[in-house]
């Protein structure tokens, strides 16, 4: 008798009326713009790594975050993240400051200071667009269940990354000082993520 | 404290007090019950997204906000097995004394060390500054606890090591 | 500005308060009572209680015409206590609904008062004479979540609602026989019961913690878990409002606001402080706060790290570092009202907070 076992069926997921079902759809603004693809991101991303070039990594940062794949597909935003990435390690330490100031305030200054900080909330919680294997992250499996095992694979090493989360901590701390906690906090509340 | 650690430490206090604005809330499943949002994970809109800081791919923390209750998930530095076995070790004796700690989760979230579950019950009845204070002296406390027990190890097995070898006259 | 008043009444989260009209009794929820404290001198002294639920008080409201308290809980119930001589009788309200109820507010016309919960529904409660009750009407449609917050119009039909599903509304609770045909306004002509006046969500979502209609009624200022307040004024019946303005602040969320006259809000929170903002419909924008701290340095001193003041525990025994806040509140705020007003103008406004404070601010 192969028969499912109705104990470990989850029967509010069944209930089209159950709050399980909620409609995550229905918190999404209506004016979300068109959904963007991988190439209109590259499209993007060869524009801003001009402006870089240039020497105008505020315009650079600015182009970057207006331009936001907000409605995009899971590859647009990440090649967007990449772009995002890269101009952050462009700017120098010390002009971090003036930059967020120039971009942060003004005309959807608001915005664009939330969108920076998904963007490092982003970055924090992947492990780097290039080197992403120097820690096996989706292997570890630490003391679950108690019982500690030699085979385990295990979160060892000094850590790699350290040098590009450095950049996106450096560039927290200086974000909150300018955009305030507020804009923490509409990073857990947006549903539209970068 | 050292340079990077510093900002580390920013960011996970302003993470938090941002995440801390929770409020009292009675469960919209079962009638009666206020459970901590986050555990019942019942109603997707009544959680928010969850942040992770991180200062390298060895050390981050987790924080999974909700409407009533917020998680913090830490993963501690373990640069060799020594430490890793320290750090379980060091975990294991916390979790089992988690109701003299109050915020301290009983199992770790999967991925991470140490777990803790603030509730609005604990905000209320404690400092909100205070308790993010709790939690940022705990990440800096557990690295020099970690540190120093291993010292405090290898120097143990040194000198076991040498009354072993040393030969009988 | 004058000193806020502070009464600090107890060590447990106050969820909601209430002055009476002659302002002499104040009404708070605590745990699972609500506490009624009367003023002697410049002092509350604890003078009744009223028992009868079973779990959290979450909201309670004083008319101020008719001195009935109505009073809601977790425990799915509402009362309405009247006073008698012998004390305060409670009537049980028919709510029907099977989830918490979270927030009640009287009608300006005392004649209904509306019952948020965690149903998904508001029950509208009115008299039924023949059989000498409080029943309900529902409204249901469209709420996905919970609800946390509402607000009357002054004509008592128009009734605010906001939700855990991030929308703040605008219902019709017009009920036969007990209400005046309303004047027909930019939020609707005809308005039968449960119709939708107006739906609105923030950019970045966030759950709606507090609602509140301006003085004249026609203009809906909400705040959000997104740390922003929305002020929107509608424009006609069944057309996109217009002008629907958001400020977003670089605070923690504001969980309560009043209006002060039509050009000033003043909304309190997470960060246990009351906030003023100023504007029109051409824009709004946050003034300051109304707390005047004591000289600088708190920033300074929240720099000081953990390790310092475990080191001067240790040394010395003692932590020098003071755990006390600089705010007059010690924790969040969770709600706002009006304490002395005339005509729209708000003189003075009392908050209440989990941190069993009940402090009166004069502008």
């Amino acid at each position: 008798m192969s028969q499912l076992n109705y104990r470990t069926i989850n029967i509010d997921q069944l209930d089209p009326e159950s709050s399980v079902n909620f409609p995550m759809e229905t918190l999404l603004p209506a004016n979300l713009p068109a959904p963007e693809t991988s190439s209109d991101a590259a499209n993007v991303a060869s524009q801003v790594r001009q402006l870089l070039r240039g020497g105008d990594t505020e315009g650079a940062l600015r182009a970057a975050l207006d331009t936001a794949p907000l409605g995009g597909d899971d590859r647009a935003k990440e090649v967007h993240m990449a772009t995002v990435t890269e101009v952050l390690q462009g700017i120098r330490q010390a002009d971090m400051t003036r930059v967020l100031e120039s971009v942060c305030g003004g005309d959807g200054g608001a915005e664009r200071a939330d969108c920076l900080m998904k963007y490092i909330y982003k970055g924090m919680s992947s492990s780097g667009p290039s080197g992403g294997g120097q820690s096996p992250r989706n292997t570890i499996s630490p003391q679950s269940t108690g019982g500690f095992s030699q085979i385990q694979a295990r979160n060892v090493g000094e850590g790699g990354g350290g040098q590009q989360m450095s950049v996106l901590l450096n560039w927290h701390e200086k974000l909150v000082e300018v955009a305030g906690t507020g804009c923490i906090v509409r990073v857990m509340t947006d549903r539209r993520t970068v | 404290m050292s340079q990077s650690l510093r900002p580390y430490l920013q960011c996970v206090r302003s993470s938090l007090t941002a995440a801390l604005a929770i409020s009292n809330f009675a469960s919209q499943i079962s009638e009666r019950h206020n459970v901590p949002e986050i555990e019942s994970g019942a109603s997707p809109e009544l959680i928010l997204n969850p942040l992770t800081v991180s200062r390298n791919d060895s050390e981050s923390v987790l924080i999974e906000p909700s409407v009533n209750s917020v998680r913090v998930s830490i993963r501690i530095k373990q640069a060799d097995e020594i430490e890793h076995i320290l750090v379980h070790k060091l975990a294991r004796f916390l979790t089992q004394r988690a109701e003299s700690f109050f915020i301290l989760r009983r199992k770790p979230v999967k991925g991470y060390d140490i777990s803790f579950l603030i509730t609005n019950f604990h905000t209320s009845s404690m400092y909100k500054n205070q308790l993010v204070e709790f939690v940022i002296s705990f990440m800096e406390d557990v690295d020099k606890e970690i540190s120093e027990m291993k010292l405090f190890l290898n120097a143990r097995a040194r000198f076991v090591a040498e009354s072993f070898l040393t030969p009988f006259d | 500005m004058a000193t806020p008043q502070a009464h600090h009444l107890f060590h447990a989260p106050i969820a909601d308060h209430s002055f009476s009209a002659d302002r002499r009794t104040v009404a708070v929820a605590r745990d699972n009572n609500v506490e009624l404290y009367q003023s002697s001198g410049s002092k509350f002294t604890l003078s009744d209680e009223l028992k009868g639920h079973e779990k959290t008080v979450t909201s309670v409201d004083i008319a101020p015409g008719s001195g009935r308290i109505v009073t809601c809980s977790q425990d799915r119930n509402a009362y309405v206590w009247e006073k008698t001589p012998t004390g305060w009788k409670p009537t049980l309200v028919l709510l029907r609904i099977n989830r918490a109820a979270t927030f009640v507010r009287w009608s300006p016309s005392e004649q209904k008062f509306a019952v948020g919960s965690g149903a998904r529904v508001i029950a509208v409660c009115y008299f039924e004479e023949e059989n000498d009750w409080w029943i309900s009407k529902h409204l249901k449609k469209p709420i996905r979540s919970t609800i946390t917050t509402l607000a009357w119009h002054p004509n008592s039909v128009l009734l605010a609602a906001g939700s855990t599903d991030s929308h703040a509304r605008v219902f019709s609770s017009f009920i036969k026989g007990t209400d005046a045909r309303p004047e027909p306004s930019a939020w609707g002509e005809r308005l039968p019961f449960n119709t939708i006046c107006g739906e609105f969500l923030n950019d970045s979502a966030g759950w709606i913690q507090g609602v509140s209609f301006s003085p004249s009624g026609d203009a809906l200022a909400f705040t959000g878990h997104d740390s922003s307040v929305t002020v929107v004024y509608p424009s006609a019946p069944e057309q996109p409002p217009r002008a629907m303005l958001n400020i977003s602040t670089r605070l923690l969320p504001l969980n309560s606001l009043i209006w002060n006259g039509e050009n000033e809000i003043i909304a309190a929170g997470h960060d246990c402080e009351p906030y003023r903002f100023q504007g029109d419909e051409n824009g709004w924008r946050l003034t300051g706060s109304l707390e005047s701290k004591a000289g600088a340095g708190a920033g300074a001193a929240r720099e000081e790290s953990a390790l310092n003041m475990f080191r001067q525990m240790d040394l010395k025994g003692q932590t020098t570092v003071n755990t006390k806040l600089k705010t007059t509140h010690q924790n969040t705020i969770n709600t706002i009202r009006p304490y002395e007003e005339a005509n729209g103008q708000v003189k003075s406004f009392s908050t209440s907070g989990v941190d069993g404070r009940v402090v009166i601010w004069t502008l």
